[in-house]
């Protein structure tokens, strides 16, 4: 399992960990049923505190990504495919607000914000059919 | 057997000889956890080891160490040890003879794992004990505690004098003390910078006195810093500014995060560093305690 | 062993590095008396015994051994009462060897030795030393030996009690007392021991 921190990130350690630990697992790299370290491990390999990973454990596992077994550690849930879809949709929503923060600053319009969007739904349609034009 | 508190304070009160006393000191922490007791020199820090493991009288309150009420069964000193600044040991006394010497008082005390210890810390056997570093030094008298399997560690300053090398060491050492959830550790020093990743708890003590304790997390949660130019500070009504340093650029202090509100947006509001709370705090009401001047070392026994 | 048999053996081992120089003392003290014996026990049991006994505490002011025996799972009327077991056990050591090569001196020499008078000489010597260390470790406990000059006390005591002894005592006159001198030392002894546990409490709160 792959955890890397950053001092200067500017999010929270526990955030940071919470993130690539769920990067990870919707990505397939940590299968399901596969063991994550204690939070005692992790926080000494880490060398962070304690309750830093214990939170960021608690908070993996209350969305459904890991179980937490007392006294030896936690291991990866089974991908539910509603969990996933939940996951990837709060993000769409965070991205979208994002967007809309800045389009608010910049003007922007609703039919300015949808013609955006549509430019790049296209740009995928594009990328995808050149990259399967490459394969063949 | 692992109890919920490693240990508690309540409401203690302490006079010591040349005058110094704690107040009202009342923190504890959960069993398996690290807690830093952070304090300028002189605060009090050693004060309130010393009452934590017995070695000092109160006149009020009361403590309890392990699950016991302090003064406690002699024995309950079988699960703690204690790591100084300096080595409370004979210092013509080889390493082998330190072991010979102390192992008939515990009775836990692994030879075994003694020797791995030394052999990891990179200490030689038949080094005496006064041939050693202060890095070294503090190794040994954490070897030591390992080896009768204390349960609580106990750091008074340790890392004072040490480069920073030893200190990283150290923060090692400690994560793998704590692998066992039923072990602790309080650590009292007055360089955050050791505890800013691995505490759990944090407790300041200024003047005798605790200024706040809980965990790491609510600390920080628990002030803001404000910079500012140089008369920008002095104009806030209602706020309360702890420690304001000063120079001709800015101007900088510590307040409670409740507060911060009133501050206004001409002010830069940050979430401070541990390092940041402990000085404001140390630089406010600078009045030392009674009898101590500034920068006296505690002695410990 | 007993906790109060391995806080001894402890005091022991605190003072072993110095070995070397109680011994040279203890040959200092042979040879100065080398010729007239009688003064031999009664000097090696003021001079040299009471340094021996305050040695633990001069070695434990150094390495700050009051934080080991405040660390170590030991009450402190046992490492008390280990401070004294070894006065007295160094006592007997240094009083056996000093009168068992006395004997080989004296007979060297040609000189009469043993009887009366030297149970006399050993009983007075334990008396003396008996006092010498009721009044001394006390003082030592409370307030450590950096702050009680031993030699300070330890030389004008000895050659005070030499003195009286010298100018009152007629060696003969107190040999029916000596059952007495042996019960009134270990009595002083007892009663210091137990004022050493109140002090010591106080020096804790210091």
């Amino acid at each position: 399992m792959r955890v890397v921190l950053s001092n200067s990130a500017g999010v929270p350690l526990y955030q940071q960990i919470k993130d690539q630990v769920g990067t990870a697992i919707l990505a397939g790299e940590l299968a399901e049923g596969s063991a994550l370290p204690s939070v005692r491990a992790l926080a000494r390999d880490l060398r962070i505190s304690i309750i830093t990973t214990t939170r960021a454990y608690a908070e993996l596992a209350a969305e459904g990504f890991i179980a937490t077994v007392p006294g030896k550690g936690a291991y990866v849930l089974p991908l539910d495919s509603a969990l996933v879809r939940e996951q990837l949709l709060r993000r769409v929503e965070d991205g979208l607000q994002t967007a809309l923060d800045a389009a608010l600053r910049a003007g922007l319009d609703r039919e300015g914000l949808i013609q955006i969007l549509d430019g790049l739904i296209q740009a995928e349609h594009e990328y995808a059919s050149a990259q399967e034009g490459m394969s063949r | 057997m692992t109890g919920d508190l490693a240990f508690a304070l309540r409401g203690v009160g302490c006079v010591v000889g040349n005058g110094f006393a704690l107040r009202d000191v009342s923190f504890e922490l959960p069993t398996g956890y690290v807690m830093g007791l952070i304090g300028a020199n002189g605060a009090g820090k050693t004060t309130t080891i010393r009452c934590l493991l017995g070695m000092q009288g109160i006149e009020s309150g009361e403590i309890e160490l392990l699950g016991h009420r302090v003064p406690g069964p002699v024995a309950l000193r079988q699960d703690v040890g204690v790591v100084l600044d300096h080595t409370y040991l004979v210092g013509d006394w080889r390493l082998s003879e330190v072991e010979r010497t102390l192992r008939p008082f515990y009775d836990r005390w692994d030879a075994v794992r003694y020797r791995q210890l030394l052999e990891e810390f990179g200490l030689d056997l038949r080094a005496k004990v006064k041939d050693l570093s202060r890095g070294m030094g503090m190794k040994l008298m954490i070897a030591v505690a390992l080896s009768h399997r204390a349960r609580l560690l106990v750091f008074d300053e340790p890392t004072s004098g040490l480069d920073p090398v030893a200190r990283d060491e150290l923060v090692g050492i400690i994560g793998d003390f704590l692998l066992d959830e039923g072990h602790s550790v309080l650590f009292s020093t007055h360089i955050t910078a050791d505890l800013d990743r691995i505490g759990d708890y944090v407790t300041l003590i200024h003047g005798g006195r605790i200024v706040r304790t809980g965990s790491k997390d609510e600390i920080l949660d628990a002030y803001r810093v404000v910079r500012g130019g140089p008369d920008e500070l002095r104009d806030l009504v209602g706020v309360e500014l702890i420690g304001v340093k000063e120079s001709s650029s800015g101007a900088q202090a510590l307040v409670r995060t409740e507060e911060a509100d009133f501050l206004g947006g001409g002010v830069l509001v940050e979430v401070p560093t541990l390092e940041e709370i402990a000085v404001h705090i140390g630089l406010s009401s600078r009045k030392p305690a009674a009898g101590v001047p500034d920068g006296r070392r505690e002695e410990f026994a | 062993m007993t906790a109060v048999a391995r806080m001894t053996v402890l005091v022991m081992r605190t003072v072993a590095p110095y070995r070397t120089q109680g011994l040279v003392v203890f040959g200092v003290i042979v040879l100065i008396d080398s010729r007239s014996l009688v003064g031999l026990i009664p000097a090696l049991a003021l001079l040299l015994a009471p340094l021996v006994a305050a040695q633990p505490f001069m070695v434990a002011d150094k390495a700050d051994l009051q934080t080991l025996y405040a660390v170590l799972p030991l009450s402190r009327r046992t490492v008390l009462l280990g401070h004294y077991a070894w006065a007295l056990l160094s006592f007997l050591a240094i009083v056996i060897t000093g009168t068992a090569l006395a004997a080989l001196l004296a007979q060297a020499q040609d000189m009469p030795f043993g009887g009366r008078s030297l149970a006399t000489l050993l009983t007075l010597s334990w008396a003396l030393f008996a006092v010498n260390i009721s009044i001394q470790l006390p003082l030592l406990i409370r307030f450590g030996y950096t702050r009680i000059s031993v030699l300070a006390t330890t030389v004008p005591l000895a050659l005070v009690m030499l003195a009286v002894i010298r100018v009152h005592l007629d060696l003969e006159s107190i040999q029916d007392w000596l059952p007495l001198f042996w019960v009134a030392g270990a009595a002083a002894l007892a009663t210091s021991a137990a004022l050493a546990s109140c002090a010591s409490n106080q020096r804790q709160r210091s």
